[in-house]
């Protein structure tokens, strides 16, 4: 009778250890995402963009689609500290705020900005935001992954 | 009215409050990348600028638009540092500076390079006037001289002067010389290629002035009549000193003044001045032969330093020997006659310019002295004199024993 308690006992302490060493993830808290400059990057002829220095390319097809616009000159692009990507361009509406994931950026949110476009966008790396200049406005605007702040 | 005064007051206060925070605000309206884009783009033409810079004053100033840089972006180092990374604000800008200093150091030797080619060239400028103005002198002289045969004191006169502006104009190269004796004899080769480097915008380099002075010298001993022995061995001993600044500074003056054809310019230069050399020994050793015929020295013919110092030697002891053989005192008025113009004329007023000449040597000079002294030993008649003298006493002893024997008996 002891020894099969035992036995039980001792398959069940190797489980739940097994258990709990495969099923444990490493998690490294407080990265800094932030990416200090923001990249203005052209796009090519298939409308991607490719960033050398902070190693990313991707297409911006689908945000020109739902800007309406064919193309544009430049785009601009920027990495907030929680890691999401800013984008935007001149004689865009809106700013669109991307989460990266396995080869793909997931849209998280979509900033409204101005109707009538921006005129001539810039962000700016801040302690705790993104800050998006309109240079012929002369407007800012704070922004993070929620939204306007 | 006051009220409205008032009024006005405040609305103006208000509208400034309101341009100053608007003005403000747009003065905010930065973007960090146009800001870094800005730096890089001012840095960079900065750069450039210091690269193009070729003088001190715009060296200088951009050694303040430089500071003015770094002051205006220095609030934006961090951006900036985070765009160029792994280059840094401070490094890019100190970079631009070492290299203004840098150039600012060359440019201060350039500068130093173009005032001395500006002294050159007025040095040259100044040099090649007076040397006009002598050999106008010289022609014109020498034009009055060939006119006047009719009168033999005026002819005299003209050539006295013509000596005078000949020997000037050997003090004025000699200066000349001698000031580029001191200049490029120590030069070194660093500063000679700088200064090759400033001296391409010479017209007159001195190795112009060289050549136009050579074939100055060249027209005045080809051209020039009336002139007398000494007047070609002065000739003769301003060409060994030529000679002996050329060979000490003629290499440095090609590598400066002509570096991309320096075979050939020092050829050009050692042409000339062989060229002179034959010019002055066509007159010279007819001159002197006439000059030692008009004192009754025949010497045996001489067209060479060589053969001329032959011929003295020569001269000297067959006079010896005849002196030897005969002593008469015909043999001793010959040696006389050499001896004093050996001593008067060829050594006392010749001798340096002989041996600057390399016509003759120091040694060369000593050897005929001793000759001429064994000469004089073997000329003097005394000997005979003495024989004489001694007969003479004893006739005279001979003759006044006779007389006392005669006086006594």
């Amino acid at each position: 009778m002891l020894t099969k308690y035992l036995t039980t006992l001792s398959v069940i302490t190797a489980l739940i250890f097994t258990a709990v060493g495969c099923g444990s993830s490493m998690v490294i808290q407080n990265v800094d995402y932030s990416q200090p400059i923001e990249s203005v990057l052209a796009p090519d002829a298939d409308q991607m963009i490719h960033d050398q220095r902070f190693a990313i390319k991707f297409s911006i097809a689908k945000v020109l689609e739902r800007e309406g616009m064919q193309t544009v000159d430049e785009v601009r692009l920027i990495r907030n500290r929680a890691g999401f990507y800013f984008l935007t361009a001149q004689g865009f509406n809106n700013v669109y705020v991307f989460e990266p994931g396995e080869r793909e950026l997931k849209k998280k949110e979509i900033i409204e900005i101005s109707s009538e476009g921006i005129g001539d966008p810039a962000f700016n790396q801040r302690d705790r935001y993104i800050e998006l200049v309109d240079r012929a406005t002369g407007q800012t605007y704070n922004l993070d992954q929620t939204g306007r702040r | 009215m006051n009220i409205m005064n008032i009024y006005l007051k405040t609305y103006t206060l208000l509208l400034a409050i309101f341009l100053i925070i608007a003005s403000s605000a747009v003065i905010a309206q930065q973007s960090d990348y146009q800001i870094q884009q800005d730096f890089r783009a001012e840095l960079a033409e900065l750069s450039e600028r210091v690269e193009l810079a070729v003088s001190t004053d715009e060296l200088v100033e951009l050694e303040q638009e430089i500071s003015d840089l770094r002051d205006r972006y220095a609030e934006h180092s961090s951006i900036i540092n985070a765009a160029i990374y792994p280059d840094t604000f401070e490094r890019s800008v100190a970079r631009v500076e070492e290299n203004r200093a840098a150039s600012a150091e060359r440019a201060a030797v350039i500068d130093q390079l173009n005032e001395q080619v500006d002294e050159l060239t007025a040095e040259m400028e100044v040099f090649r006037n007076r040397i006009t103005q002598m050999s106008a002198e010289a022609e014109d002289l020498q034009d009055q001289i060939e006119r006047s045969t009719a009168s033999e004191s005026r002819q005299a006169a003209l050539i006295r002067q013509y000596r005078q502006n000949i020997e000037q104009r050997d003090n004025f190269v000699s200066d000349f010389l001698e000031e580029l004796l001191m200049k490029y004899q120590s030069m070194d080769r660093t500063t000679q290629e700088e200064l090759a480097d400033a001296a391409e915008r010479l017209e007159d380099s001195p190795l112009d002035v060289i050549k136009a002075i050579v074939a100055e010298y060249i027209n005045v001993a080809d051209q020039s009549s009336g002139l007398e022995a000494p007047d070609y061995i002065g000739m003769r001993a301003q060409h060994g000193y030529f000679m002996d600044v050329w060979d000490r500074i003629g290499d440095r003056l090609v590598t400066t003044f002509d570096p991309e054809r320096e075979v050939q310019a020092k050829q050009e230069v050692e042409d000339l001045l062989a060229a002179w050399l034959a010019s002055v020994d066509n007159r010279l050793w007819d001159s002197l032969t006439t000059a030692f015929n008009q004192n009754n020295i025949q010497l045996g013919p001489f067209t060479s330093a060589e053969t001329f110092n032959t011929a003295l030697n020569n001269y000297v002891d067959s006079g010896y020997e005849l002196s030897l053989e005969t002593n008469s005192d015909e043999d001793y008025n010959i040696y006389r006659n050499f001896r004093d113009f050996w001593n008067t004329t060829v050594k006392a007023s010749w001798g340096e310019a002989l041996t600057d000449g390399n016509i003759l040597s120091q040694s060369d000079i000593a050897a005929i002295d001793i000759k001429v002294g064994n000469w004089g030993e073997a000329a003097q008649t005394t000997s005979n004199l003495m024989f004489i003298l001694f007969l003479v006493s004893i006739a005279v002893i001979i003759g006044l024993i006779v007389l006392l024997l005669t006086k006594k008996s």
